[in-house]
């Protein structure tokens, strides 16, 4: 007999079930990446959430100054020359080490709140789907009641009671997600919850956790991919609009959505004091979208049978 | 390729025409470029068809016959490269613009499609989608148009056409919407008719009447008729010539009878051996034999070999190191082989003879009594309020069946009778209603959920479709630790020791313990699904038409295996299947199964032989037999399942019984009879079964 292989994905009590689904994840994701590479759509939208993530994660030591610097006597909302790129703002600050330091904060707090929202909305989602009958039934109407409020609102309605923090920003914007995500992760588990391989989990007596997380989410993983990507572009325009409207970070720190709504009674006079972080939140949504986009395209390319 | 054709428009002058055949396939080839890489779907085919000739192309999935089907059409997806050539009455096909194509499409070649759900518009009334095509094609005016359709619908045995053709597609059977197809084909006249596996997704007793149907067109249309099928059986009874295909070549082509009876090709004698024989008594019968591997893949490119010689058993050196040319065997018969004259019958027939029936286990080890089941509630005439008026489907009604230790129960039936609401209750997937279930004098629960460990590891069941049967996104040591685990208490090691050898009981080794299913055939992912359920040590079964989505030459390996097991450790099955000649070969019992009652039940022998129930009778006769003298059997059964809303007041089956005697039928639940010599043997009938025993022993049927 050949010698048994022994892996660490075959013990599967709860503690390996997590690591294997970590695993799945990670190799999803490398898949992911080979996908995204395969389209236009992928190759524009990778490198540009890529730069973004590099700024998030080194921006504030990558910055030629420190955002928060004044230079109010010599340069007062210059234009861009080559001791200021992006030029400087009303206190004289540097538009460009501003837009890269702001990125850490707009993407930390917008992941953790679409994280939040992924994670939330599939157990609702995947649970009330596989559940079914009327437990399904209630699950969703509440969904439906909570969907039917504009997120903002919602977001505005929170933080103003709660007070602006990151913490509770991520956790609204958690919260906000979960009916949307909840809604596109029980109609898949509907349709898988169908096939055959889940009788026979039931029939070898699985617990109905063991069945939703384990033989049915790593088949959702393409439809979840793309969810948490759109999720994602959803998160940051929300994050950066609540900044735009005074809710999210606190000045004196750099937040696009603020830099945005503080500079914008100079736009007629600086208008690249607006621009530069419009750009920065339009470039990351967009390349979310993009690299998105073509994820799905490249897994909808032909794929004929002889 | 331009030469040849030129040559071929010149011989098409002769006026008599008798000479020119209808469609020539020549040396045809369709590559497909895919994101993987090259396909060769069709590699090297070549035949022809003659008007008035149904001409029957078999072989097994992925040996390009539905290809060559589009390819005729001139409808391949993508941008294939098209070698070789298809001549229509002389004409290249290939010179053709799209414009003429379009023209020829419907008008000259018709195709009539697998799934007539599909190719039906479920939004359109019958009617128009049929006078659509007319008006497409013929220059008619309206009320020309719609008598055409009226009478298309007519010509295809539906009866009363104008309220059909005022149907929606969902409101006819299967069978009926598969006539509107062929009527749509036959709308312009055609010259040439594609059918793609028209029946496969049909009833036994449904495929024979549309059988018949295409017999019949035979004799009406002045048509050549290609019949693509992966039914030896299908194509025996209607074909006037067979082509078959492998790996994209055609192997072997012979008049029907010639090619069943004289077979020149060791693939063609493969498939035949594959199929199990009829057999009338339950003497010794020899085991099934199947292919080994699986089809040369069509992503490889052509070796300089025989595509079949690493599953030949007569291969030689010269076969790995040459390519086979199709050559004359005799006249009208060609074979793609270097040794035609060696191949014989029993060329795949080791005749290793089945052992002895399994004595009769003194203790059941599943007693199913009264058994019933119906899906959804009794609903109301208008939404909240009124009347009680429809009432809920009735699955299962009083099914009593006993499962012997070591011994297989077949269960039969057309789609709707009930089988997998019998199987899915028993594992309790589909919780019963009410009646009675024993494991081994036991009570088990009615749902899965509240069975305790024990009797969950002692009823196993395996599924129809491997593919969704195997989580597609976890390897295949998953599927058979997951049950060891849950079943067992051997440690980790033991349990990774026994699933290898699990995996070698069904003639897989352990290096499959890391594959995907997906990276697995449709045959490999069945055993896979055994060895999952052998798992545990299961004392009973349940297999829910377990080698319906395989092929016919892996099929044997699958029944084996089964049979091997329960030879070795006394395993009980039910076995739940619509093929007769497989029922026939795993069961020692039967129980035939017609709208949620038991028609029928005993010993395999008795019930397979005279004297049955009537609806045993029509079954048996429909079921397509893999040889061309059979006498053409008479019993047709039309209609389809009654959908169970109806309370039967008397016999269940009166309602399509072709040997109904009367009111008695219609107002008198049937009374169950045994046969003097077979005490188990029991016929829900009111015919006494001296007179059926009569009935049925007319010549005619005697060959059922």
């Amino acid at each position: 007999m050949a010698a048994p292989t022994t892996s660490p994905r075959m013990q599967l009590g709860p503690l390996d079930a997590a690591t294997s689904v970590a695993m799945a994840l990670l190799r999803a994701l490398a898949s992911l990446v080979r996908l995204a590479l395969r389209t236009p759509a992928g190759r524009i939208g990778l490198p540009l959430v890529v730069l973004h993530v590099v700024l998030a994660l080194f921006g504030q030591a990558l910055a030629p100054y420190p955002p928060t610097e004044f230079h109010i006597e010599e340069h007062q909302l210059e234009g861009p020359s080559l001791q200021f790129l992006l030029g400087t703002d009303q206190f004289g600050r540097d538009v460009l080490s501003r837009v890269m330091s702001g990125a850490t904060s707009l993407i930390s707090v917008a992941a953790a709140g679409a994280l939040l929202g992924i994670v939330l909305g599939t157990v609702v989602g995947m649970s009330s789907g596989y559940k079914g009958g009327r437990t399904d039934e209630v699950v969703m109407r509440v969904m439906d009641a909570l969907m039917s409020f504009p997120s903002l609102l919602i977001a505005l309605l929170v933080l103003t009671s709660l007070g602006p923090n990151p913490i509770n920003i991520a956790g609204t914007i958690g919260i906000v997600f979960i009916a949307p995500v909840a809604r596109v992760m029980r109609s898949s588990t509907l349709a898988i919850k169908s096939l055959e391989f889940v009788d026979a989990a039931r029939l070898r007596g699985e617990p109905n956790i063991y069945i939703i997380f384990r033989e049915i989410l790593p088949n959702t993983l393409p439809v979840l991919a793309v969810e948490a990507s759109v999720r994602f572009s959803y998160s940051i325009l929300l994050v950066a609009s609540l900044g735009f409207l005074g809710l999210g970070v606190q000045p004196p720190s750099s937040d696009w959505g603020l830099m945005i709504s503080e500079s914008r009674i100079y736009i007629v006079v600086a208008p690249w004091v607006a621009l530069a972080p419009g750009v920065a939140v339009a470039s990351l949504v967009i390349g979310v979208n993009l690299l998105a986009d073509g994820i799905k395209q490249a897994r909808e390319l032909p794929k004929r049978e002889a | 390729m331009a030469t040849t054709t030129t040559a071929v428009l010149e011989t098409t002058i002769p006026a008599d025409g008798a000479e020119q055949p209808l469609l020539k396939v020549d040396g045809l080839s369709v590559t497909f470029f895919t994101p993987t890489g090259a396909v060769h779907a069709v590699r090297d085919a070549s035949f022809q068809i003659k008007r008035g000739e149904v001409v029957g192309l078999v072989g097994e999935s992925g040996c390009g016959k539905s290809t060559m089907a589009y390819a005729i059409m001139g409808y391949l997806p993508g941008e294939p490269e098209v070698g070789g050539a298809v001549y229509l009455d002389g004409q290249d096909m290939a010179e053709l613009g799209p414009a003429e194509l379009r023209a020829l499409r419907g008008n000259r070649i018709a195709m009539v499609y697998q799934d007539p759900a599909l190719a039906l518009n479920p939004t359109m009334k019958l009617g128009p989608q049929i006078e659509e095509v007319i008006r497409e094609h013929l220059d008619l005016d309206a009320a020309q148009v719609t008598e055409r359709a009226t009478d298309l619908i007519e010509s295809v045995g539906l009866p009363d056409p104008e309220r059909i053709a005022q149907s929606y597609p969902h409101q006819l059977s299967g069978g009926q919407q598969q006539r509107i197809v062929i009527a749509m084909a036959l709308a312009c006249d055609p010259d040439l008719l594609l059918m793609d596996e028209p029946t496969t997704g049909l009833d036994v007793t449904t495929e024979a009447t549309i059988l018949d149907l295409v017999a019949d067109l035979k004799g009406r249309v002045n048509a050549g008729i290609l019949y693509v099928s992966h039914n030896l059986g299908v194509v025996a009874r209607i074909a006037d010539r067979v082509v078959v295909m492998y790996a994209g070549q055609t192997v072997e082509e012979a008049p029907v009878r010639d090619l069943f009876k004289d077979p020149r090709h060791p693939y063609t004698v493969g498939l035949l051996s594959c199929v199990p024989k009829p057999v009338v008594d339950t003497g010794a019968v020899t085991r099934l034999q199947s292919i080994q591997g699986s089809v040369f893949p069509s992503a490889q490119s052509d070796p300089g070999m025989c595509l079949f010689a690493d599953r030949c058993p007569m291969a030689t050196d010269r076969c790995t190191s040459e390519a086979p040319h199709p050559a004359s065997v005799s006249d009208s018969h060609e074979s793609r082989c270097f040794y035609p004259d060696d191949v014989s019958t029993d060329l795949w027939d080791e005749s290793v003879e089945r052992e002895a029936p399994h004595e009769n286990g003194k203790e059941p080890t599943l007693t199913v009594k009264g058994l019933h089941r119906v899906y959804g509630k009794w609903q109301r005439k208008y939404l909240f309020f009124g009347p009680k008026v429809k009432p809920p489907v009735r699955a299962v009604e009083n099914v009593d069946f006993e499962v012997g230790a070591g011994r297989t129960v077949g269960i039969v039936g057309e789609s709707g009778s009930g089988k997998s609401t019998v199987a899915r209750s028993i594992v309790g997937l589909v919780p019963r209603d009410r009646g009675d279930l024993e494991l081994r004098g036991e009570d088990l629960p009615a749902e899965a959920d509240e069975r305790n460990p024990d009797q969950k590891a002692s009823l196993r069941m395996v599924f129809q479709n491997p593919t969704s049967s195997l989580n597609p996104k976890l390897p295949v040591r998953h599927n058979i630790l997951r049950p060891l685990q849950k079943f067992t208490d051997m440690t980790a090691s033991e349990r990774e020791e026994r699933a290898c050898e699990l995996l070698e009981s069904v003639g897989l080794d352990a290096s499959y313990m890391d594959r995907q299913p997906l990276q697995l055939s449709g045959g490999q992912q069945q055993r896979v699904a055994l060895a999952a359920a052998f798992a545990g040590d299961p004392e009973l079964i349940v297999a829910d038409e377990p080698v319906s989505a395989l092929d016919v030459s892996v099929q044997a390996q699958v029944l084996n295996l089964l049979e091997d097991h329960q030879r070795e450790k006394g395993t009980s099955y039910v076995f739940i299947s619509h093929d007769l000649g497989v029922v026939r070969y795993v069961s020692d019992e039967i129980v035939v199964l017609y709208a949620g009652h038991v028609a029928e039940s005993g010993p395999a022998g008795d019930v397979l032989s005279t004297p049955s129930h009537p609806y045993t009778e029509a079954l048996l006769s429909a079921a397509p037999v893999p040889d061309p003298d059979a006498i053409p059997t008479p019993i047709r059964l039309g209609g389809s399942v009654p959908k169970q809303h109806e309370q039967f007041k008397g016999c269940f089956f009166a309602s399509r019984c072709p040997r109904k005697i009367g009111n008695i039928c219609d107002n008198t639940p049937p009374p169950v009879q045994t046969s003097p010599g077979s005490p188990t043997h029991e016929v829900h009938c009111h015919i006494p079964l001296e007179e059926l025993a009569r009935l049925q022993s007319s010549p005619v049927a005697s060959n059922a």
